[in-house]
């Protein structure tokens, strides 16, 4: 029974975002943010005994089922389960998520014209969907709580209404992480239909134990649908992007939830990955590429939020590594270190911005070292455990785990670690330049700032961990069931040289003047190797003119009906050459054969297409609509309001129901 | 015909006429006794039905029946004289706020 205290943990948020949203109570702005922290730190006070209880050993593995359904041989049964691996992170995603929230309550207090209420609504909606999606036991509440994210992330991220670029970035957000949802719905459901259950300890054994054509194929849509999420090359257009937002959302989105929801996934279907030797190897390697591209784009950064964007994607790039060399336990250790640094770096940078002289420019930063200390030293902190500072910070310590564990993978891991050890340089050059640019001189002189204790105390705390967590990575590793590689020395001896040589780049990078203006001269890099600008001429704008081909030039036919035989002008356009030239009388001697395709296809279009166009179906559809209306007008006229009326109807229904009864025992 | 009949169709005869009362009428004050008519008919049938078998639960009908009209008068003539004083007069169909 004490297992249906799980349920407990995502309903809070939940309840805030229902609170929230209805707001029967019209809550003033301090009831708002009260009800937000309530609901966003709940989870953390109910999540912590429970998981240390299991991690200890004390509790076993847990499942609460909440509905089941038996249909023929198969099974539907929603549940949410406790065991390790949803132990931790749900741990880290509950207390991440404290964090940011209470951050959120000052940052967004002083945020001009904020609509509190919206803002920690979704916050509260989003931390529900994280949640119920790593505590799931079953494929459908797991799919539920990571489309829910989904639909939060575009929201929050479109957070500004009234800037179109916010709603451009998160319209490709939801865009791009539908592509990838669709490749994992179908994933599970193939899934589904070879298990018949959807309880996810049924449906890993099975997928793993496939040995059809179907396991690569459900491993690499599975693959698919953690890639889109993760922003891992080639989805990851929609993450630097996603910096519209504000600070707080990207510090939730982009450490323990969100984009680490792919990673979470692919430990939890692991087993299935394990099992298929060809997808595990493309694991591996697109994670690979995705660190070594988004730690040279985060290189040429001159944002901070976006640098840190690319990180967050290279980062999470070496999760997938860890996961494809077959070590998934490593993987989940690196994910609590990152969401642990990710948030701590995203926060201290959104203080660091407010102190510094606006926007989040890098050189903006300038001078914050002195205007606002404790957080420079926060960030300082957890830019020192994204680059790896050797042995004294967490982020060593389990990229560390990371890069050995590929090296000892083969001859393909060979490769990956080489490559995964030069992003490691990189990363290194990246991390440190915002720190190198805040110590730097201001150019002009302004007193210290005030850091309210709400922003700040977070911080610390995260800070403290992001450096001491180092300690905790080995046994996390043994909890989740994985072996921490025992490497050679010079291969560790390797890993911290090319930290210690990326902050020295870094360094220079920030000081000589001859390769900060290469830095700054690098906008290919800086674009993402301008993947984005490809995907609008390749994809974006064909779909469009083919959209509006079909909608003849205008959308919205669907609201009101278009006289038969409009609406098609763009198709008759675009075969109007054609026409001309097979109605010339020189044109029909000269090419026979062609013209008699052209007159053929027009036959097609006009017996076949032109009757549905403008569709018939969104006319015939709109009728019945309209008819809805004109019956409720007339239905309306019942209403009277004479009482004699309403007595007379009375009257006769009784009739008529004397009439059904005395009817029915008549013989 | 035998008693008990007559005094059930006198008894639908009231409930009908009655019902005729409440739609036919306007003024809430014949409404009213229109409906103390109609309550009339079934009372009437209860003793009847009650008098035919012997038994003494169709009389006890009958005086519930009497509470249930006394509370409705009241409650009808409170609406009365609020119509009164809303409208002026005792027109139910004045009343029609409900329309839609």
């Amino acid at each position: 029974m004490l297992a249906y205290l799980l349920l407990l943990v995502p309903t809070p948020p939940l309840a805030g975002f229902v609170l929230l949203a209805l707001d029967p109570y019209r809550l003033d702005r301090r009831a708002v943010r009260a009800a937000a922290l309530v609901a966003g730190c709940a989870p953390l006070v109910v999540m912590a005994p429970m998981a240390l209880a299991h991690l200890t050993g004390f509790w076993g593995d847990q499942i609460a089922p909440i509905f089941t359904l038996h249909v023929g041989n198969y099974e539907v049964a929603l549940a949410v389960g406790l065991d390790t691996l949803s132990a931790v992170t749900a741990l880290t995603v509950t207390f991440v998520s404290a964090c940011v929230l209470i951050y959120a309550l000052d940052y967004m207090s002083g945020a001009r014209n904020a609509d509190l209420r919206r803002f920690f609504a979704l916050m509260n909606l989003f931390q529900a969907g994280m949640l119920s999606m790593v505590l799931a036991a079953d494929s459908i509440t797991f799919f539920l709580g990571w489309e829910l994210m989904g639909l939060c992330s575009f929201f929050l991220i479109s957070y500004n209404m009234t800037s179109p670029r916010a709603f451009a970035a998160g319209q490709k957000a939801f865009v791009i992480t539908r592509i990838a949802d669709a490749a994992l719905l179908a994933g599970l459901l193939l899934l589904f239909l070879e298990a018949g259950s959807v309880r996810l300890a049924e449906l890993i054994p099975a997928g793993a134990a496939l040995d059809t054509a179907r396991g690569p194929l459900i491993a690499a849509l599975l693959l698919v649908g953690a890639m889109g999420k993760s922003a891992q090359f080639p989805f990851h257009t929609w993450l630097p992007t996603a910096m519209a937002g504000p600070t707080p959302v990207s510090a939730l989105l982009h450490s323990a939830t969100m984009v680490a929801a792919g990673a979470v996934l692919l430990a939890r279907f692991a087993p299935v990955l394990a099992a298929n030797d060809s997808v595990a190897a493309a694991t591996a390697v697109a994670g690979v590429v995705t660190a070594l591209f988004g730690a040279a784009s985060a290189v040429a950064q001159t944002d901070v939020k976006r640098l840190l964007a690319y990180s967050s994607i290279s980062q999470i790039g070496y999760m997938l590594v860890a996961v494809g060399v077959g070590v998934p336990a490593v993987a989940m250790a690196h994910f609590v270190v990152h969401a642990l640094f990710k948030s701590l770096l995203f926060m201290a940078s959104g203080v660091l911005a407010h102190a510094g002289a606006g926007g989040t420019s890098i050189a903006a930063l300038r001078g914050t070292a002195r205007r606002a200390p404790i957080s420079f030293a926060a960030f300082a902190a957890g830019a020192a455990s994204l680059a790896g500072l050797p042995l004294v910070t967490a982020g060593w310590w389990s990229k560390e785990a990371i890069l050995a564990s590929a090296f000892e993978a083969g001859w393909l891991g060979l490769g990956v670690w080489a490559v995964g050890l030069t992003a490691a340089a990189l990363t290194a050059v990246y991390a440190f330049r915002p720190v190198f640019t805040a110590l730097r001189a201001p150019e002009t002189e302004t007193p210290r700032g005030r850091e309210s204790w709400l922003a700040v105390g977070p911080l610390v705390v995260l800070a403290v961990l992001a450096l001491a967590g180092g300690l905790g990575v080995k046994p996390l590793t043994e909890l989740l069931g994985g072996h921490p590689p025992h490497p050679a020395l010079w291969v560790e001896l390797a890993g911290a040289a090319a930290a210690l040589l990326g902050i020295a780049g870094s360094a220079a990078v920030t000081f000589l003047p001859a390769l900060a203006g290469r830095v700054a001269r690098a906008r290919r890099l800086r674009a993402g190797l301008q993947m984005d600008a490809r995907y609008y001429a390749l994809l974006v704008r064909p779909y469009r003119r083919f959209v509006r081909r079909l909608s003849g030039g205008r959308g919205e036919w669907v609201t009101r009906v278009v006289a038969p035989g409009r609406g098609t002008e763009g198709v008759e356009r675009e075969l109007e050459g054609a026409v001309r030239h097979a109605r010339q009388p020189e044109g029909a001697t000269s090419d026979p054969v062609g013209q008699a395709t052209v007159v053929l296809g027009l036959w097609v279009w006009r017996a076949l297409l032109l009757p549905f166009s403008p569709d018939r179906m969104d006319m015939a559809w709109m009728q019945g609509a309209r008819g809805i209306g004109r019956a409720a007008e007339r239905a309306r006229r019942l209403q009277t309001g004479r009482v004699r009326d309403y007595a007379l109807a009375l009257a006769l229904g009784l009739a008529a129901l004397l009439l059904i009864g005395w009817g029915m025992t008549w013989r | 015909m035998t008693g008990v009949s007559v005094l059930l169709a006198i008894a639908a005869g009231l409930f009908a006429a009655g019902l005729f009362g409440v739609l036919a009428r306007r003024t809430i004050l014949m409404q009213l006794i229109s409906l103390e008519i109609m309550l009339a008919g079934p009372a009437l049938a209860f003793v009847a039905a009650g008098a035919h078998h012997g038994m003494v639960e169709g009389t006890a009908m009958f005086l519930i029946v009497l509470a249930l009209a006394a509370a409705e008068v009241a409650l009808g003539l409170a609406i009365y004289l609020q119509l009164r004083r809303d409208a002026g007069d005792g027109d139910a169909d004045a009343a029609r706020r409900l329309r839609g």
